[in-house]
């Protein structure tokens, strides 16, 4: 039996501008790199010489002087950091271990546009402080996407910041 | 809360691999079956990839003629399902094609063999599959088992939800996705033209759905080619495959891009496949059985 092929009408798509997604919490995501580990807030703030320094060294640019950070009961390190892509802007979670190996890498939430809003503050305060208890309303229903142009490079680049820092920052902190 | 919402809870997580986001979902399943579905997609990662100094494509590339590697059994069971699909689609399928797309000789070549290496580029018939985990590399080779091995990291990663005793899972490798369970899953795909817009696809209960585009992809369609040379079939537009495993269907739409849906069409029907083309005006050729799968 051959198949028949057949040239199906247009099918009205759907017109998403924004597409999220929520994975975990930095609670949650804590407990998931470090299970049981306590953990102590330690924002880190960068000086002018010590962005340039990890610039130089990871070969990423370092957008924010100030960062997220928790020490664990290790004397590992945890971070939430934030990454921006054309499209795609995605918050993940990044633990080191004491000696600055990478101990996990967790994606807490993914959004996507497609109109150049992304770049806008006011798009992405609309995510500021949403956790998995609070689910975004975006296109809830849409979660399996075929064909998507999901690149993790911004990610993989923000993960070799990370470790910069840590090794030009971190690692001589007492 | 804890015992029944384990069971009752989907659980959701992502992380950076193989080049994409990778996306696993599952119920029944502890937390810790998740991380042991990603620790299946991270070794195939640590294995196939081409970047990855240690990894068995990137020891194969490097390997002289004539030379015997021990590989993991997991590579050798990708490189087993490539040549198979190497054969069937005549080379259409070829996992060695990033070589001749860039023109670059093989890292192998020496400076005594370059003629030869200069004549005929090595193809997927010079790499030899030796009893598991050997193989031999018959002329210096440039694998990428790009077009292939993100579909496999799906089905293994799949398998461990299963054994596990998820009652649903799915796993999503960039738009590479199997699933199984009660509920019939809702899969769309991107308006070609426009990758904010989404299409309906297809409901996939169980199996897996792959999509090729090379417009958002371009070192990907470039692995693609056609044995005599000629332009890929697939202009400006995106590929999609249901088939039983991720492994197939990530395949597979490479064959249709090159050759076209019609004459991959016993390729398609001998696995158990079907396809769907959109074009970049939104128009829609499919198979029947496509949208008609459970």
């Amino acid at each position: 039996m051959r198949t028949k092929w057949l040239a199906v009408p247009v099918v009205l798509a759907a017109t998403t501008s924004g597409y999220a997604t929520v994975y975990l919490t930095v609670e949650q995501a804590q407990q998931a790199i470090f299970p049981g580990a306590k953990f102590t807030f330690a924002p880190v703030k960068l000086d002018a010489a010590q962005r340039k320094a990890i610039e130089k060294q990871s070969g990423v640019r370092v957008r924010s002087a100030e960062l997220q950070a928790w020490r664990t009961s290790d004397s590992g390190w945890f971070f939430v950091d934030e990454v921006l892509g054309k499209h795609e802007f995605i918050a993940y979670a990044c633990g080191l271990d004491a000696s600055g190996a990478v101990v996990g890498v967790e994606i807490l939430d993914y959004r996507e546009t497609y109109g150049g809003e992304i770049r806008q503050s006011k798009w992405r305060a609309q995510f500021a402080g949403k956790t998995a208890r609070d689910p975004l309303k975006l296109d809830a229903e849409i979660k399996n996407i075929s064909g998507a142009t999901l690149s993790c490079r911004h990610v993989t680049d923000g993960v070799k910041r990370l470790l910069a820092l840590h090794d030009l920052v971190l690692k001589n902190l007492r | 809360m804890t015992s029944c919402s384990k069971t009752s809870a989907e659980l959701r997580r992502a992380r950076p691999l193989l080049g994409t986001l990778v996306e696993i979902r599952a119920r029944g399943v502890a937390p810790a079956t998740l991380d042991a579905a990603f620790a299946a997609v991270a070794r195939v990662h640590a294995r196939m990839s081409p970047h990855e100094p240690a990894s068995d494509v990137a020891r194969l590339n490097r390997a002289r003629a004539g030379e015997t590697l021990r590989i993991d059994a997991w590579t050798w069971r990708v490189l087993a399902a490539a040549q198979r699909l190497a054969e069937k689609s005549h080379g259409v399928f070829d996992v060695t094609i990033a070589q001749s797309s860039t023109g670059v000789p093989p890292a192998g070549c020496t400076t005594a063999g370059a003629d030869a290496c200069a004549t005929r580029a090595g193809d997927w018939r010079d790499l030899v599959l030796l009893p598991r985990p050997r193989v031999r590399v018959a002329r210096p080779l440039r694998l990428d088992l790009g077009g292939i091995a993100k579909g496999f990291a799906v089905d293994r990663a799949l398998a461990i939800l299963r054994a596990a005793g998820a009652t649903s899972g799915v796993v999503n490798a960039g738009g590479d996705l199997r699933v199984f369970g009660a509920a019939a899953e809702r899969v769309v795909v991107r308006h070609p033209a426009a990758p904010g817009r989404l299409i309906p696809l297809a409901l996939l209960r169980a199996g897996a759905l792959a999509t090729s585009a090379n417009y958002f992809d371009a070192p990907r369609a470039a692995r693609l080619r056609r044995p005599d040379g000629r332009r890929l079939w697939l202009g400006r537009g995106s590929v999609s495959v249901r088939a039983p495993t991720c492994l197939l269907a990530d395949a597979l739409t490479k064959i249709v891009a090159a050759i076209g849906p019609r004459r991959a069409e016993p390729l398609l029907r001998a696995h158990r496949a079907s396809a769907l083309v959109l074009t970049r005006d939104g128009r829609i050729c499919t198979s029947e059985e496509f949208r008609d799968a459970a």
